[in-house]
């Protein structure tokens, strides 16, 4: 099957081994695969929090949210302020959207109780991708009539492109999984906790709402470093369905990890072999080979364990 | 029963939820008022009351997660934060709040009640580690260590949560609706269990609306509906005291009942109670749920 995209530059897709091999090719797909390998070592363990705590719709909110980030990122680029426009200040405004987006999110719904908290982060989703589109338009408007080079396009930014990730965003995400992973394994004892039983946990000692800052934190972190690879919509797929798949395959804290960065792994990987040889973003293609293991998980899971799936059983 | 300093003493207590706090009700009527209430060391006490009574209100402030608006809570001669902050105190919550579907161990979950402050990079200590061992051997739960706690009945998930409240070796333990969810063999068993805790000197504080737990399990019993409105002992419980006590959810089960049982102390002594709330209007009682 041979198809002709815009993405790739109007050339004809060639199979994953030589985009991977040939000296010229290589240089561009490598960093967006090792980028993707560590976003799936850092979102693995962050996705079994994610089902365990019920945060995929926060951690949708906070993605979206990215969104507008980008926006912010590219409009104030767009009139002039450089920091915005090359790479460590547009990531940083990105994370201060997501990080603000996330207290935005529990301000509403929780301390100020203006609205609950599901509609909070319904609100501030949609008024984040709100700000997004806008300030993204009127970044290319102001590109194309100074003659400039064109912000990258919606469908990158929403649903990721490989060749949009450097090496340096690479670096990036390795550097920053480490640090995830770090984090998670110092603070474990009261992660798991709270997420078992938050007001048990607050009784016993552990100070809920710091682990909850961190973790809204982490999320933020994770989905900016995996929206380049995944896309801002599809970057919650990391957050949910390692943590899915591996629940369905073990009833045991490390079994659970195992399973969750064996998935993670394997569904980034077979997703970008995917996007290579079918030419399609890696975003989509990363959340199918994960909702196709899912469903292999959920079918294997009640055989091998006869027993309801876990993680949907209340 | 020795007259030694009660374990918690409850002082004039009242607590009222900020506006709309909580649970979305605007209601601004207290949830607790006016507990006067001794706990005395090595005593067996049973809080009874309908829903949104306030009960969990009542465990929250002696926990020191609630500061009172008057009066006070001490527990072991201290404010009830520090000491829960010093591990005086044990806390079994309620059932619903865990996540029974959680890839822990019934020794993971024991281990949380000694965690508190221990290194992320090392194993808990030996001594954390024996105390652990000794609480599921105390409930009867050793057999049960590196099962899935989601693999457990009731009975014995709720045996979990007391070893995890226990290995930290606190003075006081405070259970909330620790039979919910609990069938009649596993309910005997939590009596029995109850009396070996108290036998060890623990004091023990449940929190139910469940008649048959506090039947089985407590020396005394304190009938809560926002102030206390009677304590007896268990066998005190006649049925003009329940009909008092869960007025509301008889009401709000079957229509307006009228009771005209008059409530004097059943246990002559120091305590107090508060009985000039008996005929007011208690609307919108029933309706708050702060549990």
């Amino acid at each position: 099957m041979t198809i002709i995209t815009v993405t790739t530059g109007g050339t004809v897709p060639v199979r994953t081994i030589e985009f991977l091999t040939d000296p010229v090719l290589r240089g561009y797909y490598w960093p967006g695969v090792l980028a993707g390998l560590a976003v799936a070592a850092l979102a693995a363990p962050l996705s079994v929090l994610v089902v365990l705590r019920r945060l995929a719709f926060i951690g949708q909110g906070v993605s979206h949210a990215a969104f507008g980030g980008v926006g912010v990122a590219l409009a104030l680029g767009a009139v002039g302020m450089t920091a915005a426009a090359v790479e460590p200040g547009r990531t940083g405004i990105i994370l201060a959207f997501c990080v603000l987006s996330a207290y935005a999110i529990a301000w509403l719904g929780e301390r100020s109780r203006v609205a609950r908290p599901d509609t909070a982060i319904g609100i501030v989703l949609v008024a984040s991708m709100a700000i997004g589109f806008v300030l993204h338009r009127y970044a290319a408007e102001r590109a194309r009539a100074g003659g400039q080079p064109a912000p990258p396009g919606l469908e990158d930014v929403l649903f990721g492109g490989v060749l949009g990730v450097g090496w340096f965003d690479a670096g990036v995400a390795g550097a920053v999984a480490v640090g995830v992973l770090v984090t998670l394994a110092w603070v474990r004892r009261d992660l798991v906790f709270w997420a078992f039983e938050p007001t048990a946990a607050e009784a016993f000692g552990v100070a809920v709402a710091r682990v909850r800052n961190l973790v809204m934190i982490l999320l933020a972190v994770a989905i900016v470093v995996g929206m380049q690879l995944a896309g801002v919509v599809l970057v919650t797929a990391m957050l949910v369905l390692p943590g899915a798949i591996a629940l369905r395959l073990s009833a045991r804290l490390w079994g659970v990890l195992a399973w969750a960065w064996a998935s993670a792994i394997l569904g980034v990987g077979a997703g970008l072999v995917l996007s290579f040889e079918l030419d399609q973003q890696p975003g989509p293609m990363i959340v199918l080979a994960m909702t196709v293991m899912f469903g292999a998980a959920s079918v294997a899971g009640g055989r091998l364990c006869g027993r309801k799936a876990i993680g949907t059983r209340h | 029963m020795s007259e030694a300093a009660p374990a918690v003493r409850y002082r004039g207590v009242s607590y009222t939820y900020p506006e709309g706090a909580g649970d979305g009700s605007r209601s601004p009527a207290p949830a607790v008022e006016r507990i006067t209430l001794d706990v005395r060391a090595g005593e067996r006490l049973g809080i009874l009351g309908p829903n949104g009574g306030g009960k969990s209100t009542l465990l929250k402030l002696t926990l020191g997660l609630l500061k009172p608006d008057a009066g006070e809570v001490e527990v072991c001669g201290r404010s009830a934060l520090s000491a829960r902050r010093a591990g005086l105190v044990g806390y079994v919550p309620q059932r619903a709040e865990a996540g029974f579907d959680f890839p822990l161990s019934v020794r993971q979950v024991v281990e949380q009640g000694v965690s508190r402050g221990a290194s992320a990079w090392r194993r808990l200590p030996a001594g954390a580690r024996a105390q652990v061992d000794a609480a599921m051997e105390l409930v009867g739960i050793a057999e049960l260590a590196e099962r899935p706690i989601g693999s457990l009945s009731g009975g014995q998930r709720q045996r979990a949560m007391i070893a995890r409240a226990v290995a930290g070796e606190p003075r006081v333990l405070l259970l909330d609706e620790p039979t919910v969810g609990v069938d009649v063999e596993g309910q005997q068993r939590f009596g029995v269990l109850l009396e070996r805790l108290a036998s060890r000197g623990l004091t023990v504080v449940v929190v139910t609306h469940d008649l048959r737990t506090v039947a089985g399990g407590c020396d005394r019993v304190a009938c809560l509906r926002r102030t206390l409105h009677a304590h007896v002992h268990p066998r005190g419980l006649t049925p003009e005291v329940l009909a008092e006590v869960f007025a509301h959810d008889v009401e709000a089960a079957f229509g307006p009942v009228h009771v005209e049982a008059h409530l004097e102390a059943d246990c002559p002594g120091p305590h107090t109670h508060t009985h000039d709330h008996h005929h007011s209007d208690h609307g919108g009682d029933g309706a708050r749920a702060h549990d």
